[in-house]
């Protein structure tokens, strides 16, 4: 009983200790992002600031630009996000519940195309933005990933496909009542597929956030496009000693991550762990 | 017999009219499939298409690719000592990165599955927090961290009394691809440990509840429940981190941008060079054809690799399925 008792503890001790070194980067960025430079210069190993620098953070807003890399990266993360639901969800609803010719090779087709090898596909991508003169627009940044991918819409018809009995018989009924196939999917199979939008839409604002070759290539001629993470790369080469502003900016551009995890924890795990049993 | 000839040549042109009627009846459906369907063939089929196709040219980048020079890239990419580097570099980040932190992962998601443990939720936070980063911005931070002139943890080991002076973590070739594999690990620990959790809780309770009732130990269920019962599981984790771990890239890029002298060039930052930023093998101009003809030799070489492990996933799957029947 003491044995066990005395394990049982060293093994709370090992994880917060093992926890907090995990996090520490974390701390650590967040306690340099308040001091002055002097003081970060100066080193110390304390984690609590001298004086809290609000400062750091008014000038990587206002003058290292942050504040538009800030709205590149919402915008990047939320206008893709909310179309590829859109574009990938009614695709998934219609391979689930419609028995139309040619869905098999569909299906196939995308199954097929998911596992063929690519090459440097970003400058195929690029020329098409390029064609389609959107290369100096900040919807050239977001269009390659407006439609959503392959996945998405995978998961979106194993979901209603899983539902799909249930479903038919309310759109039966809807039918009955003279609602059209858009209706019925604006009333019935939005409000019925809401887990999915819910994890496939968090999972996909993350990655748009986080999002980082593309915007870095598209932006490359044209550092207005920058979101936060290419900003923060190329404000890291152009001010090499300013560290405590970086220290401000990645911590702007890491909070809203933590928030939505904090939010959103269960959707984010469940979604993470369904893609592991498919 | 003439009956059925009949029905047959009245059931044809049925047959026919019958496909046109489906297409008509399912209209909505193909309305519904349209936007994806466009995406898809502009952002997905076209670039892989236009991917293979490039590779046959030699090409800056600017302007319309011109100058066809057939597979000349490919025997390019092949004779270049550099891109050999880069590959085996990748594939030492992976053969150190996967096996360390999947064993890691497996043992935090078997300590955090414990039924006794409180405050699950906070450590599974902990953990899995570095994962949902931009790992640009990731190695920023770890970067600023690991400066030989005021880093913090030389300061640290400094302080410890493990070292006497501060090391140049990132600019000495001896330390700075083990460097880069360490914050790898750290970084996607959290994902393989909430992917194996997933694994773990599908596994019955009463499996165990049984091989407690004949008297075995934990290690015993170990062995004999957990281990082979994630198998599988565990199988597609590790596609996914190999795939992963090959195309490293924002790390290598952000925390040494493959330096010291080409120490910890990966093919993904070897590929950014040569398609985008120049490189002093290229003399600093860009070469698309030449990029792109190493990237469809990597992704090859992936798939090739992924499609080993697919099968023996499948063949592991199958054997379980027939130990379940018996």
């Amino acid at each position: 009983m003491v044995t066990r008792k005395f394990g049982r503890t060293l093994l709370y001790l090992g994880l917060i200790v093992g926890g907090f070194f995990y996090i520490y980067p974390f701390l650590w960025m967040v306690s340099a992002s308040f001091k002055t430079l002097p003081e970060f210069a100066r080193g110390g190993l304390s984690l609590i600031p001298q004086t809290i620098h609000w400062q750091n953070y008014l000038i990587a807003w206002r003058e290292a630009e942050f504040s538009r890399y800030f709205l590149n990266t919402v915008a990047l993360a939320t206008i893709p996000t909310i179309t590829s639901l859109i574009s990938t969800s009614m695709a998934g609803y219609a391979l689930a519940t419609r028995r139309f010719p040619g869905r098999k090779i569909y299906i196939g087709g995308a199954v097929v195309m998911m596992f063929l090898p690519h090459g440097l596909t970003v400058i195929p991508v690029f020329m098409l933005i390029h064609k389609l003169g959107l290369l100096h627009t900040l919807l050239g940044v977001m269009l390659p990933s407006m439609g959503g991918t392959l996945m998405q819409a995978l998961f979106f018809l194993g979901y209603y496909s899983s539902i799909s009995t249930g479903a038919k018989t309310l759109e039966e009924a809807a039918r009955v009542d003279g609602a059209g196939f858009f209706q019925t999917y604006w009333r019935i199979m939005m409000p019925l597929g809401r887990p999915m939008f819910a994890t496939l839409g968090i999972l996909a604002f993350i990655s748009g956030w986080n999002n980082f070759y593309w915007p870095l290539v598209i932006s490359l001629g044209d550092p207005k496009l920058r979101t936060l993470p290419v900003g923060l790369y190329a404000f890291r080469g152009e001010h090499i000693t300013e560290w405590t502003l970086l220290c401000a900016g990645t911590t702007m551009a890491l909070i809203p991550i933590i928030l939505l995890f904090l939010f959103f924890q269960r959707y984010i795990i469940e979604g993470l762990a369904g893609a592991i049993k498919m | 017999m003439n009956t059925e000839k009949k029905e047959l040549s009245i059931n044809y042109p049925v047959k026919k009219r019958g496909f046109w009627q489906q297409v008509k009846e399912n209209l909505s459906a193909y309305t519904f499939l349209t936007p994806m369907t466009l995406a898809w063939v502009a952002f997905g089929l076209y670039p892989m298409i236009a991917s293979y196709w490039i590779v046959l040219y030699e090409w800056s980048g600017i302007g319309e690719p011109t100058r066809y020079v057939g597979l000349a890239n490919f025997a390019r990419v092949i004779s270049d000592p550099f891109f050999w580097k880069a590959f085996r570099n990748s594939f030492i980040y992976a053969g150190f990165q996967v096996p360390i932190q999947l064993f890691l992962a497996l043992v935090l998601a078997m300590t955090l599955n414990l039924k006794w443990l409180k405050g699950k939720a906070v450590f599974r936070t902990i953990f899995f927090l570095p994962s949902l980063m931009s790992r640009a911005i990731i190695g920023l931070v770890l970067g600023l961290m690991l400066s030989p002139f005021n880093g913090v943890i030389n300061e640290w080991l400094i302080h410890l009394h493990i070292i006497k002076q501060g090391i140049d973590w990132l600019g000495d070739p001896r330390t700075a691809f083990p460097t880069i594999i360490a914050v790898g690990i750290w970084q996607t620990l959290g994902i393989n440990m909430i992917y194996f959790s997933a694994g773990l809780q599908a596994i019955p309770n009463e499996l165990y509840e049984v091989a407690a009732l004949d008297g075995s130990n934990a290690l015993q269920r170990l062995f004999h429940i957990t281990l082979p019962l994630i198998r599988p599981v565990f199988l597609i984790i590790l596609i996914l981190a190999l795939i992963g771990s090959l195309n490293v890239f924002e790390l290598v890029l952000v925390l040494t941008y493959g330096g010291p002298y080409y120490a910890t060039e990966v093919v993904q930052t070897y590929i950014y060079k040569f398609a985008f930023a120049g490189t002093e093998i290229s003399g600093g101009r860009t070469e698309v054809g030449f990029a792109s003809a190493a990237a469809l030799l990597m992704g090859i070489m992936v798939l090739a690799l992924t499609g080993l492990q697919v099968l023996i996933v499948t063949r592991l799957r199958r054997k379980r399925a027939e130990y379940f029947e018996m």
